[in-house]
């Protein structure tokens, strides 16, 4: 089973951290709650990085076949710390009329896959003919994973154009998308014939953390897709072109789309977002422990530079969405005053005892839920040393169990305090019942139905734990006043078809944080919070919904270059803001 | 063709949920698939069998016919292990938990081999198993000693009558006194030939590295069953799924 860091030894000290002041479950589970959390010291993208810099990665190109149009072949050369793996891109030709962020779509602008060790002729053709493909074709085991992005149209042609006539891009320009390149999508754990996890796992220490080959796949189309810009505008203006400014470089990241397809995720694998959940609180909580006699001036002075910085990053997003305009707006407000706090009562609260648990409490009572979150990944973000460990315990095993010995009525009691949010839903209101998801034949792309509106209803998706919980208790109850002496065992026996909802309440009912707090077939469900969770685990930023089903958003922007691995301090990315770019 | 785990894992539920299997047993089903094709007990041969029957009824679960504190029969209906399997591990694994011992008859059911993988999941939980079954002309034993993440594994030849579709199940938490416990129900004939933990291992670890090899008639029957369980595509599902 997974680790619990509150009762076991591990790199924090274990007489401290059997005190930490977690949040409760009710509080962190909510739904809206985890749909406001942000990237953290413990995203993967930020630890995916540490360890790249840390370890001073090495990442050649043997092979950087393109032709004056930017398509070709590219092999980069990965010598990472326990092994060497080789990272292969495919750039096509795509009609503009063709390039479609969908799941559903089946060209794309580049290709690419993520190899262990490294790839001869005979492979490279292998995956020539497959990788293109992508869920059309079928790789090895050799291959951990595969993916693909396509242009941006307002940003590669305006950058290409710029750098070839000797100019730097506008940063005003590229702050409006952030990208040349976004990303689609990023297969990895098996699908299509790739390696298991457990293989990536067991084998590959180098990405033996939750999404880290996913992540580094994305790393390199950035560094791809600058290469190729600086490459295009050379063929252009081979006597005026200059190549993108460092600063710019930096600020650059890789798109991304996310729909629905990612919600069933957090739902099928509820032991694993219990641990990222429950790492991510301990690392709160242990910074609020950290604040027991006060905070040093430089600590104050940094989350004062950091709040300073939010508010900027808040500032430059661009977003059509009503509701996510509204909250930065709110949350910038708010971290103002937060900054003025901090100015004006820093000797005081230097000395002040806990003063992130008040901080934190003053910040629930008064402040937005997205400011709050925000303010927590900022405190994190102060305490490096204490909190960095925790990326380790990130990765748990998810095996759900049933108890068969447990008597009924004890399940019972296990609902009625675990689950009591779902006995709270009244789910004889349609409104309760107003949704449901499915598999379409496009793909099995997940999609959401309006129940009684859309076709499909009885190939639901059970992704109702909530309603299926009712079902469970219901039955349990009436179960336990005809066999009060009976066990759980008998319980299935008598109704096998609810077998997988009893090993999930007794399961989870062992874990910290549990499921998510919410009816996920409400019809006004908002599944973008499902996705904004996750990505926020994932590292990214710049949270663009656009509709309450999918979500834009930058991945690796202000991250380290390349160039920066093996120098220090290149991890503080947190919020990127706009280079200033001064004349050479 | 081959597939990697995680991929098998998914289909296979997929198809389980297609044929109408419930979750949960359709996630027992496809972990006892995968656990036995991984392990080198011919899970895709198995389940090969097991598809036309599973395609022309719906799922089926075994009843509990007679119970004490340590004794139970169930009657499996001629449903396959991938169904009544785990409530059969389950009800013996409570008893034990519950009075220390216990022995379970489950008959009238098919794939018995299927259940190592539950056994095996349920001697985590410091378990002993030891159950056998008739195959054929020959007698099948397999021991779990608790927390072990492998079965002994042996064949015997068959002395006396036995039922050719019963399955019998022995726990507690020592295999050595299940053995003296119920010497009597554990004699066997003569031993013929044992799978050792060491081929299971390699069986596993080559699965892991280099992926499973499928059929792919039978990779193709999985597509067909998982198709049952996809909605057509509309324009306006498309709108049901975000994106630009």
């Amino acid at each position: 089973m997974h680790k619990d860091p509150h009762s076991s030894a591990n790199s924090t000290d274990e007489s401290k951290i059997k005190l930490l002041p977690l949040r409760p479950a009710s509080q962190v589970m909510q739904l809206e709650r985890l749909g406001s959390f942000h990237q953290s010291r413990l995203s993967f993208m930020r630890t995916l990085v540490r360890r790249m810099v840390a370890e001073n990665w090495q990442i050649t190109s043997p092979l950087f076949d393109l032709d004056d149009q930017g398509y070709g072949t590219v092999v980069y050369e990965v010598e990472a710390k326990y092994g060497t793996f080789s990272y292969v891109l495919f750039s096509h030709y795509l009609d503009p009329e063709n390039r479609n962020d969908r799941v559903i779509a089946n060209q794309w602008d580049l290709t690419m896959a993520l190899c262990e060790g490294t790839v001869d002729a005979e492979q490279l053709e292998f995956l020539r003919a497959n990788v293109p493909k992508q869920e059309a074709g079928r790789v090895d085991s050799r291959v951990l994973v595969l993916s693909r992005a396509n242009r941006s149209a307002r940003t590669f042609e305006y950058v290409v154009d710029e750098l070839s006539q000797g100019r730097q891009p506008d940063v005003d320009v590229i702050a409006e998308v952030g990208y040349l390149y976004r990303t689609t999508a990023a297969y990895g754990s098996g699908k299509l014939g790739m390696a298991d996890w457990e293989k990536v796992r067991t084998k590959h220490r180098d990405f033996a953390r939750p999404f880290a080959a996913e992540m580094f796949t994305c790393y390199m189309l950035r560094h791809f897709s600058m290469q190729q810009a600086d490459y295009l505008a050379a063929q252009r203006g081979p006597e005026t072109a200059v190549t993108l400014h460092q600063d710019i470089r930096r600020y650059l990241g890789i798109g991304n789309s996310t729909g629905l397809g990612m919600a069933p995720f957090l739902i099928n694998h509820p032991l694993l977002i219990n641990q990222w959940i429950e790492m991510r609180e301990t690392a709160l909580a242990t910074a609020v422990v950290a604040s027991e006699v006060g905070v040093d001036k430089a600590t104050m002075a940094r989350l004062d530079m950091a709040t300073e910085r939010v508010i900027q990053h808040l500032g430059e997003i661009i977003t059509a969405d009503e509701r996510q305009k509204n909250s930065n707006v709110v949350v910038r407000e708010e971290l103002q005053a937060l900054h003025l706090w901090l100015q004006e009562q820093a000797a005081d609260l230097a000395i002040t005892h806990y003063v992130w648990a008040d901080l934190i409490q003053y910040a629930e009572q008064h402040w937005h839920i997205e400011t709050q979150e925000v303010i927590n990944t900022m405190l994190i973000e102060l305490y490096p040393d204490l909190v960095d460990g925790l990326e380790e315990q990130m990765g748990t095993e998810e095996s759900q169990q049933i108890t068969p010995e447990m008597s009924v009525a004890d399940l019972l009691a296990i609902i009625e305090d675990k689950y009591d949010w779902a006995l709270a839903i009244d789910f004889s209101k349609h409104e309760s019942m107003g949704a449901f998801w499915y598999r379409s034949q496009e793909k099995m792309e997940p999609r959401l139905g309006q129940t009684n509106i859309d076709m499909g209803m009885e190939k639901e998706m059970p992704l109702a734990v909530g309603r299926r919980v009712r079902e469970c208790y219901d039955l349990l109850q009436h179960y336990n006043k005809t066999c009060p002496e009976q066990n759980v065992a008998h319980f299935i026996m008598q109704c096998p078809n609810y077998s997988g909802i009893v090993a999930r309440i007794q399961t989870m009912a062992q874990s910290r944080y549990g499921d998510i707090r919410e009816n996920l077939v409400h019809s006004d469900v908002l599944p973008i919070y499902l996705l904004r969770c996750k990505l926020s685990f994932f590292g990214v930023s710049k949270f663009d919904p656009r509709s309450r089903l999918w979500v834009r958003n930058t991945m690796f922007q202000g991250a380290p270059l390349i160039s920066d691995f093996g120098s220090a301090n290149a991890d503080d990315w947190q919020f990127p803001v706009k280079p200033v770019i001064r004349p050479l | 063709m081959k597939v990697s785990k995680n991929e098998l894992m998914a289909a296979l539920k997929k198809a389980f949920e297609g044929l109408g299997f419930q979750p949960g047993d359709y996630y027992d089903a496809a972990d006892m698939v995968v656990w036995l094709e991984t392990h080198g007990f011919d899970g895709f041969d198995r389940l090969q069998a097991v598809l036309t029957y599973l395609n022309t009824t719906g799922p089926v679960h075994a009843d509990l016919v007679q119970e004490d504190d340590h004794h139970s029969m169930l009657d499996g209906k001629g449903t396959s292990i991938l169904l009544c399997g785990s409530e059969a591990v389950d009800l013996i694994s409570s008893q034990v938990m519950k009075g220390s011992w216990a022995a379970l008859e489950l008959t009238n059911c098919y794939n018995r081999t299927f259940i190592l993988q539950r056994l095996v999941k349920a001697a985590r939980r410091n378990l002993a198993f030891i159950a056998y079954w008739r195959q054929s002309d020959y007698c099948v034993k397999v021991s779990i000693t608790p927390g072990a993440q492998l079965p002994e594994y042996q064949t015997f030849t068959m002395t006396g009558e036995f039922d050719s579709q019963s399955l019998r199940i022995f726990s507690g938490t020592d295999i050595a006194v299940i053995e003296r416990q119920f010497s009597k129900e554990l004699e066997f004939g003569v031993f013929l030939e044992t799978y050792t933990a060491e081929e299971m291992l390699a069986c596993y670890s080559a699965s892991v590295e280099q992926g499973i090899e499928i059929d792919e008639a039978l990779w193709h029957t999985l597509d067909e069953l998982v198709a049952r369980i996809l909605v057509e595509s509309t324009d306006s599902s498309r709108d049901g799924a975000g994106g630009s």
